[in-house]
């Protein structure tokens, strides 16, 4: 049992693994950190309990040794209980690391939790639908030029919408041209119009990418597919000359961008600057290159801090200024920043509609922040996030509605 | 009996530092040898500097203040525990040499240092021995029996049995330096001397169990003295 999963495992210990599962103290400091386990008690639940589990199996590769050194190290066998226990050890965590945040050596579960994803879809015990989304987004790349056409139109008709809509006659928004700036959206037109508008306000070169910054392999822990999937940015990026590649309110895709590639990609980005198109809209609110009405939203309102902008990529500042910059009454959460509670809904489990009861029941903690704070409107960077927050909204009778920060500014926009 | 004594005085300390240094350089060998992860893992917020980096994981490591932030009472265990193992480990060097430099700073007498090691020692040891018991005790407790494993309750054991056993000397004899010194002077240069008789008999389980402590170490969680700043640097890449 689990031979594969445990080979493919043992290839994929890299350094820092390698530290965690030696100098764990099990102090439990994490504990009190993962929503799964403060809302469900399991024990698979505990962060240091899901290494503990992988660690167990590892030392014992699959066979329970007896003994006194078998009893010392808790060599059981493999059971259908503890598989049982590692599928939900490794499928329910989000990767928002807020476990490493309270852990006292900042040890990363997620990092272990990535890894052995990979090694259970390796043994057929995987999330199959975000895998296939995963290697969608692999295969676009190959197919591109025939996808072109389609989706020019689509753009183009999208563009005359926003035009007639706004009034604003010389909106363009431009596919597959040499600009400054890459935008790379998600899904769905919700994506586009808002940084159409803002772009055009800020008189901005830019240029509308044909992929999209979700990368479903990254969920899985397919770090090489991941790649590949990101890679068709990067020359599209190249063959449009751009200076910037500015990626949408994703999260785990920000991550990727700012994090991890450049050691993916190295000398292949020389030239080219990496934003959140948070980050960007920012700056051109504090350049003065577009105006907003200030005070232009009065409702009560709150901001999210999802995992992988906050913690994960230390965009904490730039999200509250786009806010503050539009609302009247801004009320923080508790905790907040790097202590923020995750959303629930992350690390993929979106797509895979089995998970729908489990992201719901792990989203506890945020509602109850939500509630204290009595905000209407909950803003938030993270497609990931929204759709989490929503469905959470909808399921306690929350009643608040989600935003983007983006979509704030956009909505606020003074056009000369 | 006697003869597993001798082999406690007299041979197996050898043994047990050899043990524990080449122990923990295997270990970082090991930890060596496995790939690097090819991603920066970053927790923010963190320090822009490589310099400011290592500072604040060196800060995080002495004074725990992440773990203060989060969890007060387990904090308070961790750091006073470790705080008293490092003053209990300053004043062993008694055993090997002395603070001349400090007694004669001080003006001190023998009499003097004789009280002032008396006091700060059962401070310290004080300080070390109770979080002990309260980390002991806290391995039953909630979630954390979830997490409690076999090597757990070894290693707190063992410590405790190392304190009280100091404890027993500090207490209830009076330990004469000059045999302390001339005994492990005498391990040093392999001219072996008689062992010291003013410490009693608790003398022989706690040298003993010490060794048994160097001896694991580098193999189990313990390892976290080196590990706990590498871990903290992968956060702060
Ligand atoms: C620079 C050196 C060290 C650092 C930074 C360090 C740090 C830590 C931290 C952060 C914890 C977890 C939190 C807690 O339990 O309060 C811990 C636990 C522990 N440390 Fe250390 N430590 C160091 C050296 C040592 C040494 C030399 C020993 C023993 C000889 C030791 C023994 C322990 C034990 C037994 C625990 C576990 C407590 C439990 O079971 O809950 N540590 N250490
Ligand atoms: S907080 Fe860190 S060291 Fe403590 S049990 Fe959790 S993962 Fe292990
Ligand atoms: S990364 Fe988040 S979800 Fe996963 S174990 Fe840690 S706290 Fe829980």
């Amino acid at each position: 049992m689990l031979t594969k999963f445990l080979d493919t495992l043992r290839q994929r210990i890299t350094r820092p693994l390698q530290y965690y599962q030696d100098i764990c103290v099990r102090c439990g400091a994490c504990i009190d950190a993962c929503h799964f386990y403060v809302t469900s008690g399991h024990p698979a639940h505990i962060p240091a309990y899901r290494m503990m589990l992988v660690k167990k199996l590892l030392q014992q590769g699959g066979n329970g040794r007896k003994g006194l050194l078998g009893w010392y190290r808790e060599t059981g066998m493999a059971s259908e209980q503890m598989v049982a226990e590692l599928r939900k050890a490794l499928w329910e965590c989000t990767g928002c690391r807020r476990c490493s945040v309270f852990c006292p050596f900042d040890l990363d579960t997620a990092l272990m939790v990535n890894v052995g994803r990979y090694a259970l879809g390796q043994e057929g015990m995987g999330m199959e639908m975000v895998a296939e989304i995963g290697n969608a987004e692999v295969s676009k790349g190959e197919i591109i030029d025939a996808l072109k056409e389609f989706f020019v139109d689509q753009v183009r008709e999208l563009a005359e919408r926003i035009r007639q809509e706004w009034g604003v006659p010389d909106l363009r928004i431009p596919v597959d041209e040499p600009a400054r700036v890459l935008y790379v959206p998600v899904v769905g037109e919700h994506a586009i119009i808002p940084l159409a508008k803002i772009f055009h306000a800020a008189k901005e070169s830019w240029t509308l990418s044909m992929f999209t910054a979700t990368n479903h392999s990254f969920f899985v822990g397919d770090i090489e597919k991941a790649k590949q999937a990101a890679h068709w940015i990067v020359e599209e990026a190249r063959r449009l000359g751009v200076q910037v590649i500015a990626y949408a309110e994703c999260g785990h895709a920000t991550r990727t961008l700012l994090n991890f590639w450049d050691h993916w990609f190295g000398e292949e980005l020389v030239g080219i600057q990496r934003v959140s198109v948070v980050q960007l809209v920012a700056s051109y609110l504090q350049e003065g290159r577009i105006q907003v009405q200030p005070g232009a939203f009065d409702v009560p309102m709150t901001y999210h801090d999802p995992c992988n902008l906050g913690r994960n990529a230390g965009i904490y500042e730039e999200p509250r200024m786009l806010i503050r910059a539009v609302a009247t009454d801004f009320q923080e959460l508790t905790p907040n920043r790097e202590l923020n509670w995750c959303c629930g809904g992350g690390g993929g489990m979106i797509a895979e509609p089995d998970m729908l009861e489990v992201r719901m029941k792990a989203g506890r903690p945020k509602v109850e922040q939500i509630q204290r704070t009595g905000a209407r409107w909950v803003v938030t960077t993270c497609e990931n996030c929204k759709t989490q927050l929503a469905d959470l909204s909808e399921r306690y009778g929350l009643g608040v509605e989600i935003k983007g920060a983006v979509d704030l500014i956009a909505d606020a926009l003074i056009v000369r | 009996m006697a003869t597993i004594a001798f082999l406690f005085y007299y041979v197996f300390p050898y043994i047990a530092v050899a043990v524990f240094f080449g122990g923990l350089a295997y270990r970082v060998y090991r930890w060596w040898q496995k790939k690097l992860a090819p991603a920066r893992f970053s927790l923010f917020p963190r320090p822009q500097s490589r310099l400011g980096r290592l500072l604040d994981a060196l800060v995080d490591m002495f004074t725990l203040k992440g773990l203060l932030r989060v969890n007060p009472l387990l904090w308070a265990g961790g750091f006073i525990m470790h705080l008293g193992l490092l003053f209990v480990l300053v004043g062993h060097v008694r055993a090997f040499t002395d603070f001349y430099f400090l007694w004669k700073l001080l003006n001190w007498g023998k009499e003097q240092q004789h009280t002032f090691s008396a006091v700060a020692g059962t401070i310290a040891g004080t300080l070390f021995t109770i979080p002990l018991f309260y980390l002991l005790a806290r391995r039953w407790s909630g979630a954390v029996k979830w997490l409690s494993v076999p090597e757990d309750f070894f290693v707190l054991l063992l410590l405790i049995s190392i304190a009280l056993t100091g404890f027993h000397m500090r207490l209830l004899r009076t330990v004469e330096v000059e045999e302390l010194h001339r005994f492990f002077a005498g391990l040093a240069s392999f001219r072996w001397q008689p062992v010291p008789e003013s410490a009693g008999p608790a003398f022989i389980w706690h040298f003993a169990l010490v060794q048994v402590l160097m001896v694991y170490f580098p193999f189990g969680k313990l390892s976290h003295i080196i590990g706990s700043v590498l871990s903290k640097m992968v956060a702060r890449s």
